[in-house]
């Protein structure tokens, strides 16, 4: 019974994110997996902030602070020479947010994603630009408030999982922190691959979705038991794996926890519900193929 | 001149994040607290509940008998018998059925009767000696746990074997004569010196004082009650214990074709149960509607199963003996829901008369105790022996428990009070201060662990088992057992569903949740881990994610 997640020290304690933060604990088993010999690439975000404060770090690793728009060309410039040296054991990772990775960075990331370069990918997504006092991104769910968004955003979140398998590239994984061993299995399974690996791991903002400092992993849990946020995994943009789906959870179990949705009236609350029933009911039929 | 140029070094971080103390953010720290579980905190004998199943579930079956007759001499009795509360109070039950902690105590117990595991013997042994009077289910407890503390005990028993209601009330097909001579062959080989056939009487109490420090009276309560509309000089009605008794001595009363009993509660069903397997054909008739019977649910099934007719809210109202046949006018009532629990008041509906016959009629309508003379030496209300919490009585050095004290009649209860007794004895006798353990579960019951505390994440639905049952027309054959004990796969299986309410497993969960690191395992800590006070930030995700409840938050003040 319980988890069973081998980890190498890499994060350490003492590091600035907040009580209970999801992000912190998606860092955690993503870099005690991919262990000391990887390099990694951190945009603008609140990974840079848990990065550390200059001149300290809570990663036992290289890490490089590239500009917003730039983490792929940055992973992609570290790789390609980390190749050009003869250096064939010290993974690339780029850790970058939602809106460095849906919006900013998504340029760089599907040209290299076109191109296949080899580092691994992973977007924690907090779905909005948290860091900077919660306004919208593009990852941002239909109806949720944010800063930006004071009546609830009028679009549904982009699907960038779907986007990143449509390139092709050899993995493609969803991943959250209410299942660590799944996420942490899935870094290891990247960390085995070449080319590139993409992952995205839904990680509950507390202070930014609304939700008590303990919360973030049944909300994580919730999303997926509702169908919000299924976990799968998609080798070279064909054959799909499904991990963790929809349990027919009800949406409000979800939405209640969150202050975001708390502005919901229950016709929305209804609308949200078909929303997410269509997606998982197209999802699902990708399985049985 | 040369140029100088400002170095840049290629390495900015001189330093890791460990460095800083983030504990400081912090206004509440988790604490790991073993909590008090519904299921023990309901249990009559204390017994730690999700201890003994935690250590079943790693088969650690002979550490899971350990701990379970730590609290009770017989868990293969109460396996078998006990009304188990704790199945009601089990949080699961709000899930998918409570825990089979009764039929998994039945597995253990069954199991040490057969691999022959033996008691512990006490470690020291003290010069002071006990005397209990009674050897049921209560004086036979007190006995076991003073012996463990290293007393010298003697039981006074009036009739020819120990056992009380176990050996002389219960039904063979409820507990067989085997498993309870295997339980009380294993207690007295812990050096207890018994005296059979020796009734003490009242006045027989001060010279027992001259040789014993402490005296325990559990005399029980044998003595079955009467209706006034029946006379018991007639060879046609049965007292109920008494007919009990006789079959269980071997006898076999003649009842004739058709047999009435009188009574609604477990005694009633266990007569109605022997009389079908003597043959005669049964019906039972109680004040009480069908859904409130005092007998267990499932006793109920068993007999209704077994052909037994109940005629609920029913009451004689008249009694015409003949010769051959007993006539009963009967009426059918409703109880006055005005009055107390456990007070009877029916109240006749008229029109509905009706009329039984019967070759024979047995009542079960309760017992009492016998008590003759004992008023002039200890404090008598109300046909009980009055005892404080401690169930001290009036008289310094002389305690009782069980049915001859106020008290539920139930044989777990029994041998509870007989546990609660014997460390009274103890403080008694050694004058400590009162700070027993009994009394730090009923402290701690504010602190039982709630169902919403339980995350049921971890807890896949998985379907409750019951005991099998020997089919009808077998049953009726003979006096062998009618519940069939659980088999190996069956107790594994149904072990696992138990949540450890407020018992760490050492699951890890609270380790795996914390986002900084600050949760450290420690096998050489009780609590099985420490928390690293300077990194914890106070968010409570060990609280939350521990799947049972193990783990508190604690406000800091005045940091």
């Amino acid at each position: 019974m319980g988890y069973q997640i081998n980890e190498e020290k890499v994060f350490n304690s003492g590091h600035a994110a907040c009580p209970g933060c999801s992000e912190a604990l998606a860092m955690r088993y993503i870099v005690n997996t991919l262990g000391p010999d990887t390099i990694g690439v951190v945009p603008p975000s609140c990974i840079a902030i848990i990065s550390g404060p200059q001149p300290l770090s809570s990663m036992r690793m290289p890490v490089y602070q590239t500009t917003l728009e730039a983490s792929a060309a940055s992973a992609t410039g570290i790789a390609r020479a980390l190749k050009a040296k003869g250096n064939d054991h010290t993974k690339v990772v780029a850790i970058a947010g939602d809106g460095g990775t849906y919006d900013i960075g998504f340029q760089s990331l599907s040209s290299a994603a076109e191109r296949n370069e080899d580092f691994i990918y992973i977007c924690l997504d907090n779905e909005g630009y948290m860091n900077t006092g919660a306004q919208k991104s593009s990852s941002t769910p239909y109806l949720a408030y944010t800063a930006s968004t004071p009546a609830g955003k009028p679009t549904p979140k982009k699907n960038l999982a779907e986007i990143m398998a449509a390139h092709r590239i050899p993995y493609m994984a969803t991943a959250t922190t209410g299942y660590p061993e799944d996420l942490a299995r899935k870094v290891a399974k990247a960390k085995g691959i070449r080319g590139l690996r993409f992952i995205v791991v839904l990680t509950p903002c507390l202070d930014g979705w609304g939700l008590a400092d303990n919360a973030g992993p049944k909300v994580s849990r919730l999303a997926v038991e509702t169908g919000v946020f299924p976990l799968y995994e998609v080798e070279n943009g064909e054959h799909y794996t499904l991990n963790y789906g929809s349990k027919g959870t009800p949406i409000n179990q979800y939405l209640s926890l969150q202050k975001r949705y708390r502005h919901l009236n229950q016709a929305q609350i209804e609308e949200i519900q078909i929303e997410v029933d269509n997606n998982w009911q197209r999802l699902h039929r990708k399985f049985s193929t | 001149m040369k140029e100088t140029f400002k170095e840049v070094p290629s390495i900015w971080t001189t330093g890791w994040t460990d460095i800083l103390n983030t504990g400081t953010w912090r206004s509440a720290i988790p604490i790991y607290q073993k909590r008090l579980a519904p299921c023990h905190s309901a249990c009559p004998v204390d017994g730690e509940i999700p201890t003994w199943i935690m250590l079943a579930r790693k088969q650690l079956y002979h550490e899971a008998w350990s701990a379970l007759v730590v609290n009770n001499p017989f868990p293969a009795v109460t396996g078998r018998i006990c009304h188990h509360p704790c199945e009601g109070a089990c949080n699961r039950g709000e899930y998918d059925g409570a825990v089979a902690i009764n039929a998994l105590e039945q597995y253990i117990g069954d199991l040490a009767l057969s691999e022959g595991w033996t008691l512990p013997h006490p470690t020291i042994e003290l010069d002071q000696r006990i005397a209990v009077i009674g050897g049921g289910p209560a004086g036979l407890s007190c006995a076991y746990q003073l012996r463990q503390l290293g007393y010298k005990v003697t039981i006074f028993e009036s009739r020819p074997e120990l056992g009380g209601v176990l050996r002389y009330g219960i039904p063979r097909y409820r507990l067989s004569k085997e498993i309870w001579d295997g339980e009380l062959k294993r207690l007295l080989a812990l050096g207890i010196e018994i005296k059979v056939n020796h009734l003490v009487k009242a006045n027989d109490l001060s010279s027992l004082e001259r040789d014993y420090s402490a005296v325990f009276l559990a005399l029980g309560a044998q003595n079955s009650k009467t209706l006034p509309q029946f006379s018991v000089d007639d060879l046609k009605v049965f007292k109920g214990y008494e007919f009990l008794e006789r079959v269980n001595r071997g006898e076999v009363p003649q009842l004739g074709q058709e047999v009435v009993v009188i009574g609604g509660g477990s005694v009633a069903l266990d007569v109605a149960g022997t009389a079908r397997r003597l043959g005669s054909q049964v019906k039972v008739l109680a004040l009480e509607a069908m859904d409130s019977l005092p007998a267990q649910p499932d006793e109920l099934t068993e007999s209704l199963e077994e052909g037994v007719e109940i005629y609920a809210g029913a009451m004689v109202q008249k009694v015409n003996l003949g010769p051959e046949r007993i006539s009963l006018d009967c009426i059918k009532v409703t109880l006055d829901e005005a009055f107390p629990a456990g007070v009877l008041r029916p109240i006749p509906r008229s029109g509905t008369e009706f009329n039984v016959s019967a070759t024979s009629v047995i009542l079960a309508v309760g017992q009492e105790t016998e008590l003759t003379g004992w008023d002039s030496v200890i404090n008598i209300g109300q046909s009980l022996v009055k005892v404080g919490a401690d169930l001290a009585t009036s008289r310094p050095g002389v305690f009782a428990g069980g049915d001859v004290t106020p008290a539920e009649r139930f044989v777990s209860t029994a041998i509870g009070q007989g546990k609660k007794a014997s460390s009274s004895i103890d403080r008694y006798l050694t004058e400590q201060t009162s700070d027993s353990q009994s009394l730090s579960k009923t402290e701690n019951s504010e602190d039982k662990v709630a169902y919403q505390e339980i995350n049921m994440f971890y807890f896949p639905e998985k379907a409750r088992e019951r005991k099998g049952l020997v089919p009808v027309e077998q049953r009726l054959q003979n006096f062998d057992e009618v519940r069939i004990s659980f088999n190996f796969e069956q107790t594994q299986s149904q072990s696992e569903r138990c949540f450890s309410c407020g018992n760490c497993v050492e699951c890890d969960n609270c380790f795996y949740f914390c986002p900084d690191m600050a949760v450290v395992k420690d096998s050489s800590l009780a609590e099985h881990y420490s928390i690293l006070d300077q990194y914890c930030k106070g968010c409570g995700s060990c609280v939350q994610e521990c799947p049972r409840g193990a783990v508190v938050l604690k406000e800091e003040t005045g940091r």
